[in-house]
């Protein structure tokens, strides 16, 4: 559409288009073989350091042509609007969950690329995260709880921990972890269940004390009998104390 | 917040290749450090921990690479925000970009030359201005590497160069290398270009080392020591703008020990030394 943008900007756009897809668009008029060529390589090599970066086991497993192919598409498809580099492994992650891809991929594929991208994004996340105090157990109960602000509760369909290149899921297994920054900002996976997971949930947004958590989490799961629920959830408590999933009770 | 610290001397690109060693103690020839707010803002965790040990005793710059000045797409207010508040944070007092573009309906993560024409400088200086209003203080903006002139060109580089700076009354920061680099991919005496330039307001510079392709075209990588010629370059800019103006090396790829960027470092100081004192004031 000439006369909408100056000459200089349908320039850059059909530079840009022609670097998303160098296969697929026209060279931009007034632009040497070579030095388009030369940028093609710059541009496409600089977005693959970051993702070559933070996946290296979905890379592994692909295979070098399987994972280019897949990079590429990837660029010249989804749209890149972060201007944050850490931020494209997060958007390579939604291109594997909502993107339309042609080329075959594994099914377990997306979950362990968010499996990957996730120790990037709890290492670098802003929150901070403070010393745990030390407390005993019934105060642990009788108050709401704070969480780790880098926790993450994540299920994964597939067992994502345990894909290498010797073991290939054929079939999905829910598999429940824990991923957070402890306060030496180490970051931590812990395999769990669902139970656990819902009760991080209540404790997350419950303004009563954990003890109520417990109580509806053992109301929701048609437990016989709430006070050994309660009493086994407070070794619970304790023990996700200790990891430092659970960094104490919450100040009012 | 920590309190304004300008940068002085000959500083070093701050990467975390290099804090394991800079941990044990930073060289006295590193006057300052220089950062990309695109890989250091807005996080937390061990590398905001690390930087903020640095930060508290050195100065830093801060050197962008994601705004994209000479772009269509809209101006990123959303990533000045965050770099405000982090230069804040860090005493920060001096922000630079380059004179290109990043992306066009979408990023494109590297820096790519802008067609040197009326309405370009027009546009670019418009973003500038903007971009100063937003940060309150004003940018450097430096001359990019490019292997590619785009066509349409309604004048030379330094006329494009100080047509914006004009435009936008913001300062230069002269990367010596991309002169170098670009002089020879495009055949052009380095020293003339420079003296083309409004040198005096030069706020900044870089030198670097970069990669020869077997058919004799020179990327800018950042990936090797300096050459004789860019040193050369170097010191020939001092005599014109005075030893004063605070002096980067950058290193980004096949990054060495300390020590062999060290010597670097002290090569820029021992050319700031051999200058004159500040010839030409900053504007």
């Amino acid at each position: 559409m000439p006369g909408l943008y100056p000459d200089f900007q349908r320039f850059q756009r059909a530079f840009a288009r022609h670097a998303r897809a160098p296969w697929q668009t026209p060279r931009p008029a007034g632009v040497e073989a070579r030095a388009m060529g030369v940028y093609n390589e710059l541009l496409f090599n600089n977005l693959r350091s970051f993702l070559d970066a933070c996946f290296p086991v979905c890379r592994e497993l692909l295979g070098e042509g399987r994972w280019t192919r897949l990079c590429r598409t990837f660029y010249r498809d989804w749209p890149q609007r972060t201007p944050w580099f850490r931020e494209i492994p997060r958007n390579f992650v939604s291109y594997l969950q909502e993107g339309e891809i042609r080329q075959p991929l594994p099914a377990w594929l997306g979950d362990l690329a968010h499996y990957e991208w996730v120790e990037l994004a709890v290492d670098t996340d802003p929150a901070t995260v403070p010393l745990p105090a030390p407390s005993p157990v019934a105060p642990l109960l009788s108050a709401p709880l704070r969480l780790n602000p880098t926790l993450r509760k994540l299920a994964y369909a597939w067992p994502v921990q345990a894909i290498s290149r010797d073991y290939r899921p054929r079939k999905p297994r829910t598999t429940h972890l824990l991923v957070y920054r402890d306060a030496a900002d180490q970051v931590q996976f812990v395999e769990t269940n669902a139970l656990t997971s819902r009760l991080l949930e209540l404790l997350a947004s419950s303004q009563e004390s954990s003890e109520q958590s417990l109580r509806q989490l053992a109301a929701e799961s048609g437990y016989a009998s709430p006070e050994q629920f309660v009493h086994f959830g407070a070794e619970l408590l304790q023990q996700l104390q200790q990891q430092g999933v659970i960094l104490g009770v919450r100040s009012a | 917040m920590l309190p304004p610290r300008s940068a002085f001397g000959a500083g070093l690109g701050f990467r975390r290749e290099l804090l394991d060693e800079l941990s044990h103690g930073v060289p006295a020839a590193i006057n300052f450090f220089e950062l990309a707010p695109e890989n250091w803002a807005g996080i937390g965790g061990r590398s905001a921990r690390q930087l903020r040990a640095f930060s508290e005793r050195h100065p830093f710059v801060c050197h962008g690479l994601s705004l994209s000045l000479g772009g269509p797409d809209p101006l990123d207010r959303e990533l000045l925000l965050r770099i405000r508040d982090f230069m804040r944070e860090h005493g920060m007092t001096l922000y630079t970009e380059h004179l290109a573009w990043t992306s066009a309906d979408g990023q494109l993560y590297d820096l790519l030359p802008v067609p040197m024409t009326g309405d370009a400088v027009r546009w670019t200086a418009a973003r500038i201005r903007q971009t100063q209003d937003l940060l309150g203080m004003q940018i450097g903006i430096e001359n990019a590497s490019y292997y590619v002139v785009p066509p349409g060109a309604e004048m030379s580089e330094t006329e494009f160069i100080s047509a914006i700076i004009a435009e936008a009354d913001c300062l230069l920061h002269l990367d010596v290398n991309n002169v170098y680099v670009n002089s020879c991919n495009h055949g052009f005496d380095p020293l003339a270009f420079i003296d083309a330039l409004p040198l005096e307001r030069t706020c900044y510079l870089h030198v670097a080392g970069h990669y020869t392709e077997p058919d004799g075209l020179i990327i800018d990588t950042h990936g090797s020591a300096v050459i004789d010629p860019v040193w050369q370059l170097l010191a020939r800019t001092y005599e014109r703008i005075g030893g004063t103006v605070p002096t980067c090396l950058e290193r980004d790829f096949n990054i060495p020990d300390l020590a062999a960027l060290t010597v670097e470092v002290e090569q820029i100081a021992r050319l700031q030394a051999a200058a004159p004192a500040a010839l030409r004031k900053v504007a």
